[in-house]
């Protein structure tokens, strides 16, 4: 059997003093070439849990690795592996399209033909390539967001990690996201997605992990099951609750 | 990594040439404010040879008194002098309480009688000692020359006319004893004697610079000299804004996070930015002290001095560390402000501040001493300090280092504050 690409083991994040961790004994483990769904009410922990596996956040208790260097102690050596596309639209908005994506190419290490070669063509891939000379600032929501993924996907990593990647974008939008995630997972891309698009991980994922109060309530194994995908949101009600989570 | 720290500076550079507001605060308003600033402080700045008390000169006597007081008014190239004979008292005091004129001098009807007759009280003394009367010569108070003084009129200007007035004075008076003198000796001898001209003293006084030259009588700390550096320390420090304010605006977009997962650490992207804001430093020291060389000398300023050409290394090196503690102190502050708005009020009260207390607007020795102590902690008086000594005093490397040291630790305990604030942020 493989080794995975992310292991977690008893995963623990408390902010400060706050009395209830935002994550809470969390196991997990994520197979190579996998599209797995991390799903939950707000709070869940999700986003904590992105942060720690992908170095930003400090864990308090337990272990995370990824391809078997730990968090942590090998932040430097993971970073080189993994792609994120964070909840916000992390871009200079006064920079253009091919600015943003030079300047992480080259913190990634990126040779200049190399970086110019997988710019345009993520560019041109995602609908982008012919305004990618304009500041980012004008564009519409959804090409900040196709931005945002190609921002993490320049460097071809194995690993990446998707943190609401289709907020309030519109359709056609939301369709050209999942096309182009499914292409890279299919490329042998391990994906971690998290949102609260049931229908979208339903479309995308191959497994899906429920958390709740920063714990791992359930999970839905085989998302290519038929039964599964209809059960998807009886199931995370059933397993959070139908109190709401503002 | 040092294509990661090149990516990081010419990002911030990017992020700057695409702020146009941005560049107006950190080059057009500097040289606004040099500008406005020099021209100003120019009349505080010059020395009193630029005729700026203006007298008016009231001269009852008209007599040989009056008018040596008059030319020796003259003759110190201080004052501009109006006539004012015809003028009665009460107009005159109308005159001068209006501000039309600073200082009026008025000289008695009888002041060359009071001084004839205290001279021949003087002779009696001398020759005639057992007939003479030994009181001293009673001046009444209407013998008096007066001065009438506008209130708002400085104490050094009134002290500057009264010096004047008294040592004309004397030296009417000393003359007038000398000739008296001269004609009894004569007279009781017969001999003819030569005339001795008082107005040369036996001892001169000679003013230098401790450094520098001496510009046609001028002090070299003339209005171009003081703000031509104080603006340019100031805006220097003034990116501390800019920066900061990209610094918050990164870590609140989600940029940050980005980053967090991207190979490097705090300090490459620290180092980054310092070489892209020192860039920054060294285009406004070129853009202002071009004012001072080119466009100060248009509207009537003193031009800028900047030093022999072997003084170039000297300046650079001042530039470049008022501009590494400039650029240090903006990274602190956008280490530990939450939001541009913080980071905006914060980093530019404290600039305004620190060039307040530090002398940038008005130089530190005219303040209180007690101001001037506080002033000396400022890192803007450190940076003045630095740029004096090289402008100015003409120092060398060793006084240089006396001023940039303490800016460089003050940078030194700034990145190291930053460095720590960025690692608790990406640790939480």
């Amino acid at each position: 059997m493989t080794a995975p690409d992310i292991r977690v083991e008893g995963l623990v994040k408390r902010y400060g003093r706050s009395g209830s961790p935002a994550v809470d004994g969390m196991d997990l483990e994520v197979r190579p070439g996998e599209f797995l769904g991390l799903l939950g009410p707000n709070g869940a922990g999700k986003t904590t849990l992105i942060g720690i596996l992908t170095g930003v956040l400090a864990p308090t208790a337990g272990t995370a690795l990824v391809r078997g260097l730990d968090v942590v102690k090998d932040r430097e050596r993971v970073h080189r592996l993994i792609g994120l596309v964070p909840q916000d639209i992390a871009l200079y908005d006064t920079l253009t399209a091919r600015e943003n994506l030079r300047y992480f190419g080259r913190l990634h290490g990126l040779r200049h033909e190399v970086l110019n070669e997988r710019a345009e063509a993520l560019l041109e891939r995602t609908g982008l390539r012919e305004r990618a000379d304009e500041q980012v600032r004008g564009w519409s929501g959804g090409m900040q967001r196709r931005l945002n993924i190609v921002a993490a996907l320049l460097h071809a990593p194995p690993i990446i990690f998707l943190d609401e990647p289709t907020v309030g974008i519109d359709v056609q939008s939301r369709a050209a996201i999942r096309e182009l995630l499914r292409e890279i997972n299919a490329a042998g891309t391990t994906v971690l997605y998290t949102g609260h698009h049931l229908e979208e991980a339903e479309l995308l994922c191959t497994r899906v992990v429920v958390m709740d109060h920063g714990r791992r309530v359930g999970e839905v194994a085989d998302m290519q099951r038929g039964e599964d995908r209809e059960r998807l949101e009886d199931l995370f009600l059933r397993l959070t609750g139908h109190a709401l989570r503002d | 990594m040092l294509q990661r720290i090149r990516a990081h500076a010419h990002k911030e550079l990017l992020l700057l040439l695409r702020d146009r507001t941005g560049l107006l605060l950190v080059f057009a308003m500097p040289l606004l404010l040099v500008t406005v600033m020099a021209v100003v402080q120019d009349a505080p700045f010059r020395d009193f040879s630029d005729r700026q008390v203006r007298v008016l000169f009231q001269d009852l006597d008209d007599g040989p008194v009056g008018a040596a007081i008059r030319q020796g008014l003259e003759a110190t190239g201080s004052f501009t002098i109006t006539d004012g004979r015809s003028l009665s008292e009460a107009e005159l005091r109308d005159r001068v309480r209006s501000g039309r004129h600073q200082v009026g001098v008025v000289v008695p009807a009888n002041a060359s009688e009071v001084v004839a007759a205290g001279s021949a009280h003087a002779m009696a003394l001398l020759f005639d000692p057992l007939t003479g009367d030994s009181t001293a010569a009673n001046v009444p108070d209407s013998a008096r020359v007066r001065m009438v003084v506008d209130p708002t009129v400085k104490h050094m200007f009134r002290d500057l006319v009264r010096g004047s007035l008294q040592r004309i004075l004397a030296g009417i008076g000393s003359e007038r004893l000398l000739a008296d003198m001269r004609a009894r000796i004569e007279a009781l001898t017969g001999d003819t004697l030569p005339a001795l001209d008082l107005r040369r003293p036996l001892v001169g006084v000679a003013q230098e610079l401790a450094a520098g030259e001496l510009h046609g009588g001028r002090v070299a700390a003339d209005s171009t000299a003081h703000n031509v550096p104080a603006w340019t320390i100031f805006a220097m420090f003034f990116t501390v804004v800019l920066l900061a304010g990209n610094m918050v605006k990164e870590r609140t977009s989600g940029c940050m996070v980005r980053l967090l997962t991207m190979p490097g650490g705090a300090a490459e992207r620290i180092v980054g930015r310092i070489a892209a804001y020192l860039l920054v430093c060294l285009a406004q020291l070129v853009l202002l002290l071009g004012a001072g060389l080119a466009l100060l000398p248009l509207l009537g300023l003193q031009a800028l001095d900047p030093g022999p050409p072997a003084m170039l290394p000297l300046l650079l090196a001042a530039a470049l560390t008022v501009g590494l503690a400039a650029t240090a102190f903006g990274t602190f502050i956008g280490s530990v402000c939450r939001t541009q708005q913080q980071s905006a009020i914060l980093g530019s009260t404290t600039v305004v501040l620190l060039s307040a207390i530090g002398g940038i607007w008005v130089p530190l020795y005219i303040m209180p001493q007690a101001m001037q102590a506080v002033g000396r902690l400022s890192p803007l008086h450190w940076s003045m300090e630095a740029f004096n000594t090289v402008l100015l005093r003409r120092g060398d490397l060793a006084e240089l280092a006396v001023h940039l040291v303490p800016l460089l630790l003050f940078a030194g305990v700034c990145l190291l504050l930053s460095v720590v604030a960025e690692r608790v942020v990406s640790s939480r």
